[in-house]
């Protein structure tokens, strides 16, 4: 059922850039959390979330996201989306979380704009 | 064995080459007619009228006759059961005068000493060298095994059977514990509600309720736990019960969500990723209709259908999912129901539906362009129309679907 999925970590000078592509469901979300379990952030770091390769996104992919942004804020770094498609954003609009995610258009954007003494940017609501 | 007729190969080679094949032939098969008598099936050779004519030490054994007994003595089917007869005279005769041969016929033998043995029976008519059927031939092999496995592969199909209808029953048991069996009547209100499961193998995420509080206020609320199956359910019961006691203890439904966050990202941390998005409304009753406050929690926004047929969203923007994050916001929005305006709440079961022959999902501003052009008035004749558009989609309605209506009756009912 569940489809191709694949998840790539890089870090970056602003901190780390997770990378889902493909179908994030039910049965590829365990590998998501998996890769997340082996991050290691720094206070004061930025997580990004690529989104650029998604394909799908089902509610089990929005709890990896959710997760994820927790998993920032409990490390005292900042967390945003880069590639966010239409459909997604409005799927978070309905579940309210636009206001708990800060979104830019691609990862080299959100990590121009991470700047760790702000708190725009990290998404804290 | 194997290794015995090696070494005896062996040693023939180095002493007498000329004596290796009547030496391995014997030790393989003393002859054919040893073959015949002892062969691991039964042989039996009967006149064109069945009357036995020879068989096989094999056979003789399985059926515990004497050879005496049977020769010039017996018909073949003498040996069948009843019903095995019948079929043999009316069934198998015909076809071995017809085509020669008859093959893979599962009957049961009739043994000395009245059991009866299955087995499977191939019988082809030896010709004369003039073309004149002159035997039958008939093949025997037991088939106590086959049909011992036979039974057991029937024994696990029914076992599979009545595992899956145990697990569907489980599953709708479970289902309607988590929805109230009759959805409660409000005092000068009509109430109606429907449920649409998805799947009759797997307990689905949505749930609903209705209940008093004091006062002669109500609370409701309608919501999705993400995922399914036995582990959701856990959660969509543990959140009717916390909504029902947080909205005693602080009816006001901003903070009744506020509780059940806490309660239920607690989970979440502890390793239970689940979320749920849901609408809590508190409903307390004015002259001429109610009063109602809805809170979202990340939920698709409620519709009011007013008594003129115009239908449109009651927004709860910015409300966030459920037990995801703590100190979650959540946004209230509040309106008056008048005679004859309708309250739906809905789960994305429906307005995420695949539409007939499309890819295209259906929507919510599709929801309310249909609700506008129903001409559905009171929550049971909304609850129809909508209960007849998921059927309408048949398989595209690919998740559980919760629909709950209120409705001030009209000045004229």
């Amino acid at each position: 059922m569940s489809g191709v999925f694949a998840v790539t970590t890089r870090t970056v000078p602003t901190g780390t850039v997770l990378a889902f592509a493909g179908e994030l469901d039910s049965g590829t979300a365990p590998a998501a959390h998996g890769a997340m379990t082996k991050l290691s952030l720094n206070a004061g770091d930025q997580l990004v979330v690529d989104l650029a390769g998604l394909e799908f996104c089902d509610s089990s992919g929005i709890t990896v996201l959710v997760s994820a942004h927790n998993l920032a804020r409990g490390a005292g770094a900042g967390f945003a989306l880069a590639a966010v498609s239409r459909q997604l954003g409005r799927t978070l609009d309905i579940l309210g979380l636009t206001g708990l995610f800060a979104t830019y258009p691609t990862a080299d954007d959100a990590s121009a704009a991470w700047s760790p003494a702000g708190s725009r940017e990290d998404g804290v609501v | 064995m194997i290794r015995a007729a090696g070494e005896t190969e062996n040693a023939a080679d180095d002493d007498d080459p000329g004596g290796v094949a009547p030496t391995f032939s014997a030790l393989l098969e003393d002859s054919a007619e040893d073959l015949y008598e002892h062969a691991p099936c039964g042989y039996l050779s009967t006149l064109m009228d069945g009357t036995i004519a020879k068989i096989n030490t094999t056979l003789l054994g399985w059926l515990g006759f004497e050879r005496a007994e049977l020769i010039g003595r017996r018909r073949f089917s003498d040996l069948l059961t009843v019903g095995g007869r019948i079929y043999y005279e009316t069934h198998i005769g015909p076809m071995l005068a017809l085509q020669g041969e008859a093959g893979g016929l599962a009957l049961e033998l009739r043994t000395a000493a009245g059991t009866q043995l299955p087995v499977l029976v191939t019988s082809t008519v030896k010709r004369g060298s003039d073309g004149d059927a002159q035997l039958i031939r008939i093949t025997i092999f037991d088939a106590r095994d086959r049909l011992a496995y036979e039974r057991e592969l029937l024994r696990a199909r029914r076992q599979a059977d009545e595992e899956r209808d145990r697990v569907r029953k489980l599953a709708s048991t479970l289902q309607q514990t988590l929805l109230p069996p009759v959805l409660m009547t409000v005092p000068g209100l009509q109430t109606a509600a429907h449920y649409h499961p998805a799947s009759v193998d797997e307990v689905g995420g949505d749930f609903y309720d209705l209940f008093p509080l004091t006062g002669g206020t109500w609370g409701f609320f309608l919501g999705d736990v993400s995922g399914k199956g036995a582990e959701a359910a856990v959660v969509t019961s543990l959140i009717r019960y916390t909504l029902r006691a947080a909205a005693v203890f602080e009816p006001e439904p901003i903070s009744v969500l506020n509780n059940l966050n806490t309660v239920l990202h607690e989970r979440f941390l502890a390793g239970d990723a689940r979320f749920c998005t849901v609408i809590y409304g508190s409903l307390v009753p004015v002259p001429d209709g109610c009063e109602i406050t809805l809170a979202s929690g990340g939920h698709p926004p409620a519709v009011v259908v007013r008594a003129d047929g115009t239908a449109r969203f009651l927004h709860t923007p910015r409300g966030m999912l459920v037990g995801g994050v703590p100190n979650a916001s959540f946004t209230a929005v509040t309106t008056r129901l008048g005679p004859g305006d309708t309250l739906l709440l809905y789960s994305d079961g429906l307005t995420e539906a695949r539409t007939t022959g499309s890819s295209d999902r259906y929507s919510e501003e599709d929801l309310l362009a249909f609700l506008a052009t129903a001409n559905a008035t009171g929550a049971a004749e909304v609850i129809r129309v909508l209960t007849d558009l998921l059927r309408g989609f048949g398989d595209g309605v690919e998740d559980d679907t919760a629909l709950l209506a209120l409705s001030v009756p009209g000045s004229d009912s």
